[in-house]
């Protein structure tokens, strides 16, 4: 694949570069910081969805998003592409802090695929018409050049080059999630990042799809960030992950860690509630009690008391921090009892 | 066999009308134990929701019952009409996907529970009420004497769900049947959903009949599986011997292509080719052309469904070869 008809998109950082885990100094390429989010609710009330949620991804990465609905993770992935502005809080990009308005050449940097295959596509265009006025708009091919770039495009996807000229209509779901992951990469973005991708496909299509997201990874180098409710998913194809509950980020680190020895209870209870086809000695665990609370009646301390098993007086009392777990890792968990092992 | 408390025989089901009419279920046969399980599992356009539809006598309009039987308790069923529902009432009920369409949102779901055993069972309107309490504790809503006042829109999703199921046991149904009654769930919550099924199950002696897309869901309720592909079963067994050696390759490729939160080791599996739509389902076995186990035969005579014998557990396969998929 023809990357870089233009200049790679290289801007100095204008912030310092941060520590990250292991002593490596590096400037992550997506990070977002502190970000929180509210939304208008009735009587003149906000409700938050998103508080202070912190993470990056780094170049060449899968960063994983887990969580059940109402957690907040599609709201974060709308601030990272910028279709949402955060409350408060930054994001940036190569430690450059993204403005509202982002330029043109930041908007090309970060891109989203949707969930839903069936409304994401506009019924009117047919393929090729989508691709073509990405590359237009963007400068990155024009006249004749345009032509062999789509049918790249499609080779890249995995899809047949007369597909460029059917409309939406004409393709399965699977089909069409790849249009959309080739309207993502048209324009040769340095991160993708994609909610629930595959959860409205078919069985037998998921699969393909997730081959592809790991395929484009290897080959392109593109760094991901990956929106899902699915763990499995998510253990398959990310680096590291992050979990989510009622607006935070309650466990994030690399993906052994957090699936080998998670050290939140929620995501050990994630696990054990995940349906499996095989299921192992553990698989009877404790069923948690109750359903995630909604955000407009937040539980005081640790937002997971009321349902946790391992709750004591102080998760009620005092929210805890998201610290390492164990000490010195960088793994990140926020419980008072993260140096316990499931 | 005489245990059977809902039996199905050669349903066939047929959408649209004169020539581009499409059989959308074909020749399904099935069987539920009293207080059995049965889980059907297929893809979308696999035929599982209307075959349950067509048991459950809500066909939609233009959707129509070819040929083939549905007997309950060794009666058998009409399809449509104020016959169907009669036949039906007090005997079968149905759990849907999306509970918020199921549910009445200017009447509280005490009063949505309690038209059932007033209205089917013919009890008073102060038993009836009792009854819907004593119903919604049945299905775990903590608090029941409130939540009984509560409306649709007050509950979440899992509590309409468990609404759902205090209706449907209203009746005191032999069979439930479960469309999909937990994908719109979270997955801490449909755990808990799956786990009141078999609860019930054990505590009330009613079948059931549970239709998804999630072979691991499945698992977790079905004792039996069947599998369906473009509107037939392909695979019928006890689900732990069919997930364990499937004997239809469309089976084994379910399997493989799922992203199994254990199985690392190697990367889901995709089908090659893509589902047929029912306009083009392919000649022969209509598997052929994405089957690796494929012969020239396979092509040309659709193989039929057939029992195996496989130790003491009862498989049927619609491959030819069965032999060969069993062994990888």
């Amino acid at each position: 694949m023809s990357l870089g008809l233009e200049p790679p998109l290289d801007h100095a950082p204008s912030t310092p570069p941060r520590t990250a885990g292991e002593g490596r100094v590096a400037v992550p390429l997506l990070a977002a910081e502190n970000l929180h989010v509210s939304f208008p609710a009735s009587h003149g009330q906000r409700v938050t969805a998103v508080e202070e949620v912190s993470l990056s991804v780094s170049e060449g990465e899968t960063l994983g998003i887990v969580g059940e609905s109402g957690c907040g993770k599609s709201t974060v992935a709308r601030c990272l592409v910028g279709l949402l502005q955060p409350g408060s809080g930054t994001v940036s990009l190569r430690g450059e802090r993204l403005r509202p308005r982002r330029t043109r050449e930041q908007r090309r940097a970060v891109q989203l695929v949707f969930q839903d295959p069936y409304s994401s596509l506009n019924p009117r265009l047919s393929v090729r018409s989508v691709l073509e006025e990405l590359l237009m708009f963007h400068g990155l091919a024009r006249g004749d050049a345009l032509a062999p770039r789509c049918s790249e495009l499609m080779a890249l996807v995995g899809l047949p080059e007369d597909a460029l000229d059917g409309y939406p209509s004409s393709f399965s779901g699977g089909q069409r999630q790849r249009i959309a992951i080739a309207r993502a990469l048209a324009v040769e973005p340095q991160v993708v990042v994609a909610d629930e991708p595959i959860s409205s496909l078919d069985v037998s299509v998921q699969a393909a799809i997730l081959s592809l997201f790991a395929d484009l990874r290897d080959r392109l180098g593109i760094a991901m960030v990956l929106i899902s409710h699915n763990l499995a998913v998510v253990r398959h194809i990310c680096d590291r992950a992050a979990v989510m509950y009622l607006g935070r980020v309650v466990e994030i680190g690399d993906r052994e860690q957090i699936f080998a020895d998670p050290r939140h209870p929620y995501t050990r209870a994630l696990l054990a509630a995940a349906p499996r086809l095989r299921p192992g000695p553990d698989s009877v665990a404790a069923r948690l009690r109750g359903e995630p609370p909604s955000m407009t009646a937040r539980p005081s301390g640790c937002a997971f008391h009321p349902r946790c098993p391992r709750a004591e007086p102080i998760c009620a009392a005092q929210l805890p921090e998201l610290l390492p777990a164990p000490a010195g890792s960088s793994r990140l968990a926020a419980c008072h009892f993260r140096d316990e092992q499931g | 066999m005489s245990t059977a408390v809902l039996q199905v025989r050669d349903l066939t089901v047929s959408v649209g009308r004169g020539e581009r009419r499409l059989v959308a279920v074909r020749d399904v046969s099935l069987e539920v134990a009293a207080g059995g399980s049965l889980g059907v599992v297929g893809e979308s356009g696999s035929g599982k929701s209307l075959t349950l539809r067509a048991l459950m006598g809500l066909l939609p309009p233009g959707v129509r019952v070819d040929r083939g039987t549905v007997e309950l308790a060794g009666e058998q069923l009409p399809f449509a009409g104020a016959a169907a529902r009669r036949s039906r009432r007090g005997r079968l009920a149905m759990v849907f996907q999306d509970p918020l369409s199921g549910l009445d949102p200017v009447y509280t779901v005490g009063a949505q529970v309690a038209e059932v055993p007033r209205r089917v069972l013919g009890a008073s309107a102060s038993a009836s009420r009792l009854r819907a309490v004593e119903l919604l504790r049945m299905v775990g809503m903590p608090d029941p004497e409130q939540r009984a006042h509560a409306y649709p829109h007050q509950l979440s999703g899992g509590m309409r769900q468990r609404v759902l199921i205090a209706m449907a046991l209203a009746s005191e149904p032999k069979v439930l049947l479960c469309d999909e009654p937990t994908t719109a769930l979270d997955v801490t919550v449909q755990a808990q959903v799956l786990e009141l099924l078999g609860d019930l199950r054990q505590r009330l002696g009613v079948a059931v009949v549970f239709v998804s897309h999630d072979l691991a869901v499945v698992r977790q309720v079905a004792d039996e599986l069947a599998v369906m592909y473009t509107g037939r079963v392909i695979e019928t067994g006890p689900t732990k011997e069919v997930l364990e050696r499937p004997a239809h390759p469309y089976t084994l490729g379910l399997l493989e292509a799922v992203v199994d939160l254990d199985d690392m080791g190697q990367p889901p599996r995709t089908i090659p080719g893509a589902l047929p739509d029912l306009a083009h389902v392919p000649g022969g076995c209509p598997f052929h052309p994405r089957c690796r186990f494929a012969s020239e035969d396979c092509a040309l005579f659709d193989p039929g469904f057939r029992y195996l014998s496989d130790g003491d557990a009862e498989r049927g396969t619609a491959c030819k070869y069965p032999e060969r998929v069993m062994a990888g």
